[in-house]
């Protein structure tokens, strides 16, 4: 019999596939572009030219055309399409579509296989955070010395927009993406997602969204936070509508992808592997993936809101018109709190999953981790006003939100409870995501503790809109969840590519980056409590030696994270060969070879129980 | 691979990322605009004095951003942005306004604030304040905040609403209201400026445009 | 591994977590009015008397993860390059879980029932004759006026030890209006006024700064503001311009 390994590497490429055969990327790219110049010229060509809206309609025209463009390019409406015409795919179009015998090209392509998905959105969250991280660079290059000399203050108000835009969808999908994809079937026993041309379309919408934010850059003129509170938005450039556009179609792929995460996980679990039984990560993909679905559709609300007030001149949040800004923030936050925690939940679910596995000991706690997560999601719906403590929008419910803010501190208190007890004398293994792991223990302490700082109404009075927010949550954003997504990557980089990360560069790495926080985002807590805002392209210079700090630890960051990409890419052919069980773990998706196979197992297995007993070992090394 | 081939690898992405950063980086910076300096002409008759000759256009064609095309000729501009003057001196301004104009949205900028006297000079007659209600633009400098070096100059330009047409290049536009006043420079540093009348049109608050733009209402006073 | 092994190692643990514990109280005491600006009213100094007593709250908190992490590092990690033995299969223990929930749920009434109360004294008015002081943000400028006064300035001053009730409202974005020495904070919204009282009880200057941003020059929006004593303050009303 030849195994599975022989058989993907040997296997033909299916002779289905029929258009798709002809699509990938570069089409989807042609697509967009095509489309989005015609839809350019139909706005430009039928619009009046002297409505004072006339800029943004044919900038939403073109966008929108982008989209469009986009999808069909990349093949996103072929399937549907043939169903339609009675011509649905065969099982070798089906095959052809989930890239077998296809090599590397599948990746660049619709590809239903979960596992290529899951490989797309590592490759999609290296690019997005390689690009916030360029803009990071240039926002502390700008902050080194007081004045405006590296670029003037409409380039820098630009970067801080889209720095914090493309860091937020990176870290969104840094975990829930490639893992939530890659692992999350197997673990459930499944062959792959409930829905595999859904993930493909979530997966190629993101990359499209991605697009049109880049282009904000180039168009300008989106000089606001990320938040692009109104009435400010009001005053952007063409930048706003791109910008707009982006998030709306940033939902579209949020929803199909955590429809499609729910489905999977509810319906698609094999047999015996009931709730309980589920390795705990499998946990915080759905319970994020569920929080995210209550959460985004405020996103695309508030932005479909903004792109009305500026392209049809209603006014929702146009003061002068009878609109507020306080709807805007309202609206905001609501999506804004939750998302945070849609970041987390990832993160921390599988800092449990490698908690548990490298002190070779079983969950601590398993009911208190699940708990804990659901109290947090629940909670975090119920918070979102405590981001508008100083706006002066309704004062008496200050106290309320007071108190549903810091009551978020029982379940997260149950997280720390869950490491550390699953900690509690382990044989630890120190490997390369034991030691990001303790990373993220260190700096969520941190970003925990000032958290409760700023939950406090007379506190944030003062600490409202300062830097000291900033390096809260960039405690919570690269201390904690850049730490947890690492650590996810080096515990499942062996399951992808067969090879371990090279363990010598992820310490150079962690080291770097745990030493660059520590002096980046210390030194800003230190500028904001001395009483420096946000967003600020110049300071004073009382503030001079603190953002000099912040500056050179960013830079430590940089290289931080350089050398963790240097890793990733040699490790991905050159890396040490690490066998289908690195880590003599017994979750299913160790129990699977490496590469492992399209439609994962060859026969679906049977559970009888929790995957943390190690102490008699179900390893098939 | 051994460590010490790993240390290469993690030096080499280290130099390289970085390199590609700094020349990214640099070429960024290159690539922004940045208009020629206007520098304070000495004046020949009184000591540690200077003349600093403005304008301001309904278009940024006559000034500096419209010099080589300009991305965005109908928009209101100052004819400079990048403005040099020595410290400790009495700068003596002058400005031309050419454009027309509206009610400011604080009537509190009516007031000539910060200037020699108190004063300004419109169009020869000496006021401490203009009409509210047809304000042009105002040209409002700021000190650098939390340095100690303070300064708040504030000078309202009236509407233009001469008839008279005059030719500058290209454009044609009516003659100025020209607006005299002075202020004294304080201490060495890089100052900010803009206009405060709600002149970019079409977005709330009227600050939307070339009021949110960099260097058509808005620039730098470099003291040194 | 023993019991009493056990017990001892144990002991260090508890030892790291007492000195840290020592260290989070001490930076707690002593860091906040060492790092934040000077304080200058009422509701600065309870701003930073909360700062140390959240700090120093959850300083042994933060010390008992600490300590715990580092002892993990140095007593249960495995050594050698082989694949490490099955910890303890402890999956449960009610004891640990209930303690836990119920000292947090303690500490999180605690920083709860303070927030409440320090929210009451801070946010009221002694209604004592205030001073009320008209503020208005607009890019990139705040302006003053005293109601009743006709005076308008671009520079803010006050009177020593009198209550201030600042009336804030914007002419086109939100601008936030933060006195960092005074500990108070609220946005400048267009159309609408939005109210918050302080008492400045030390002379000097102070910085206003913009704390929402509002557009190119968000960075320069900030003004210089004044404590005087009533007398200066009276003399240098009376030496303003008056305004119609």
């Amino acid at each position: 019999m030849t195994t599975t390994l022989e058989q993907a590497k040997t296997a033909a490429i299916p002779q289905g596939g029929g258009l798709h055969r002809r699509l990938n990327m570069a089409t989807a790219m042609i697509g967009g572009i095509v489309f989005a110049s015609l839809f350019w010229y139909l706005a430009h060509h039928f619009l009046d030219a002297t409505s004072r809206t006339y800029s943004d309609e044919v900038a939403g025209s073109l966008t929108i055309g982008w989209i469009v463009g986009f999808w069909l390019g990349i093949g996103a409406f072929v399937a549907p399409l043939r169903w339609l015409i009675g011509r649905d795919n065969t099982r070798a179009d089906d095959l052809y579509l989930a890239g077998q015998g296809q090599g590397t090209s599948r990746y660049w392509k619709f590809t239903t296989d979960h596992k290529v998905v899951g490989v797309q959105y590592i490759i999609m969250t290296m690019v997005l955070l390689g690009a916030g991280g360029i803009l990071a660079m240039a926002i502390r290059t700008e902050l080194i010395v007081p004045g405006n000399h590296f670029v003037n203050q409409q380039v820098y108000n630009g970067f801080i927009a889209v720095h914090g835009m493309l860091m937020i969808l990176a870290l969104i999908v840094a975990v829930a993406g490639p893992w939530g994809n890659f692992v999350v079937p197997i673990m459930c026993g499944a062959r792959d997602m409930a829905f595999p041309r859904l993930n493909a379309l979530s997966l190629w919408t993101l990359v499209g969204a991605a697009g049109l934010l880049l282009t904000t850059l180039a168009v300008g003129s989106l000089t606001m936070g990320w938040v692009v509170l109104e009435p400010i938005a009001d005053q952007a450039g063409v930048g706003m509508d791109f910008f707009a556009m982006a998030i709306i179609v940033f939902t579209v792929s949020t929803t199909v992808a955590g429809v499609n995460t729910i489905c999977t996980i509810l319906t698609m679990r094999t047999k015996g592997m009931t709730l309980a039984r589920l390795p705990i990560f499998v946990w915080g993909a759905i319970i994020a993936a569920a929080l995210g679905l209550y959460a985004f559709p405020y996103f695309s609300l508030v932005e479909a809101q903004t792109l009305m007030d500026r392209t049809f001149s209603t006014s929702f949040f146009v003061a002068n018109a009878g609109g507020t800004g306080w709807l805007q923030a309202n609206l905001f936050w609501l999506m804004g709190h939750p998302e945070v925690y849609v970041i987390l939940l990832p993160a921390v679910a599988a800092l449990f999953e490698i908690a548990a596995v490298m002190s070779r000991k079983p969950v601590f706690s398993y009911r208190s981790a699940v708990a804990g997560m659901t109290g947090l999601a629940g909670l975090s719906i119920l918070v979102w006003a405590h981001h508008m403590f100083t706006t002066g929008w309704a004062p008496t419910l200050g106290g309320p939100f007071m108190l549903t803010t810091e009551l978020i501190s029982i379940p997260t208190g149950l997280f720390f409870l869950v490491l550390i007890g699953t900690l509690w004398r382990g044989n630890i293994w120190m490997k390369l995501p034991t030691i990001w792991m303790f990373g993220f223990i260190a700096n969520f302490i941190i970003a925990g503790v000032t958290g409760i700082y700023l939950s406090d109404i007379p506190l944030d009075d003062q600490l409202h809109g300062t830097m000291f927010v900033t390096a809260h949550f960039h405690y919570v954003f690269v201390g904690s969840v850049l730490f947890g997504a690492v650590s996810a990557l080096a515990f499942w980089y062996p399951k992808v590519t067969g090879r371990f990360l090279n363990e010598f560069m992820g310490r150079i790495s962690f080291w770097l980056t745990f030493i660059g926080v520590q002096v980046t985002f210390l030194a800003m807590f230190a500028s904001g409590l001395r009483g420096m805002p946000r967003r600020y392209s110049s300071y004073a210079f009382i503030f001079e030696h603190t953002n000099l700090m912040t500056t050179i630890g960013a830079y430590i960051i940089m290289a931080g994270m350089l050398v963790l990409l240097g890793a990733v890419i040699t490790s991905w052919n050159k890396g040490e060969p690490a066998g289908p069980n690195p880590w003599h773990a017994n979750s299913l998706e160790w129990m699977v070879p490496t590469p492992v196979p399209l439609e994962n197992f060859e026969v679906l297995p049977v559970i009888t129980e929790d995957p943390y007993n190690y102490g008699e070992e179900l390893v098939r090394s | 691979m051994n460590r010490s081939k790993s240390l290469g690898v993690a030096l080499a992405s280290v130099l390289l990322g970085g390199g590609a950063l700094a020349l990214a980086g640099f070429a960024l910076a290159s690539a922004t605009p940045h208009q020629a300096a206007l520098n304070c002409v000495p004046s020949q008759s009184a000591p540690n004095t200077c003349n600093l000759n403005l304008s301001t256009f309904p278009d940024s064609m006559a000034g500096e951003q419209g010099k080589d095309g300009g991305v965005h000729p109908d928009w209101v501009s100052y004819s400079n942005d990048n403005l040099v003057v020595p410290a400790n001196t009495t700068v003596n301004v002058t400005i031309d306004q050419y454009d027309s104009g509206g009610s400011l949205n604080n009537a509190f900028f009516d007031q000539v604030m910060g200037t020699v006297g108190g004063t300004a000079t419109i169009d020869g007659k000496t006021v401490s304040s203009v009409d509210p209600t047809n304000v042009g633009h105002t040209f409002t400098l700021r000190g650098i905040p939390g340095s100690g070096k303070t300064m708040f100059v504030s000078v309202p330009l009236p509407a233009d609403s001469n008839t008279q047409s005059v030719n500058i290049g290209q454009g044609q536009y009516t003659k100025p209201v020209v607006v005299q006043f002075s202020f004294k420079t304080g201490a060495k540093g890089v100052y900010e400026w803009n206009c405060e009348f709600p002149c970019g049109s079409t977005r709330e608050g009227q600050f939307g445009e070339a009021m949110s733009a960099y260097g058509y209402m808005s620039g730098t006073l470099t003291v040194n | 591994m023993s019991t009493s092994t056990n017990k001892q190692s144990l002991k260090g643990m508890l030892w790291t977590w007492a000195a840290l514990t020592v260290i989070g109280v001490i930076i707690g005491l002593y860091a906040p009015a060492w790092i934040m600006p000077k304080s200058m009213s009422n509701n600065m100094h309870l701003t930073i008397l909360t700062m140390v007593v959240f700090t120093v709250a959850a300083a042994p908190v933060a010390a008992g993860v600490y300590a715990t992490a580092l002892f993990a590092l140095t007593r249960w990690t495995h050594k050698g390059n082989d694949v490490p033995s099955a910890g303890p299969a402890v999956r449960e223990n009610a004891m640990v879980v209930t303690t836990w929930l119920v000292v947090s749920t303690l500490l999180t009434v605690f920083l709860l029932i303070w927030g409440l109360g320090a929210l009451a004294v801070d946010n009221g008015s002694t209604g004592k004759n205030p001073l009320v002081v008209d503020v208005t943000g607009q890019q990139w400028v705040w302006s003053f006026s005293y109601p009743g006064t006709h005076v308008s300035s671009p520079d803010l001053y006050l009177p020593l030890n009198r209550e201030v009730e600042f009336r804030v409202t914007a002419l086109d974005v939100t601008h936030g209006f933060w006195i960092a020495n005074m500990g108070v904070q609220v946005d400048a919204n267009v159309g609408t006024i939005t109210t918050i009282h302080t008492t400045p009880d030390k002379l000097g200057t102070f910085d206003i700064r913009c704390t929402q941003f509002c557009g190119l020059n968000h960075a320069f929006m900030v003004t210089e503001g004044h404590v005087l004593t009533a007398q200066q303050f009276t003399s240098w009303l009376a030496s303003q311009p008056q305004r119609a």
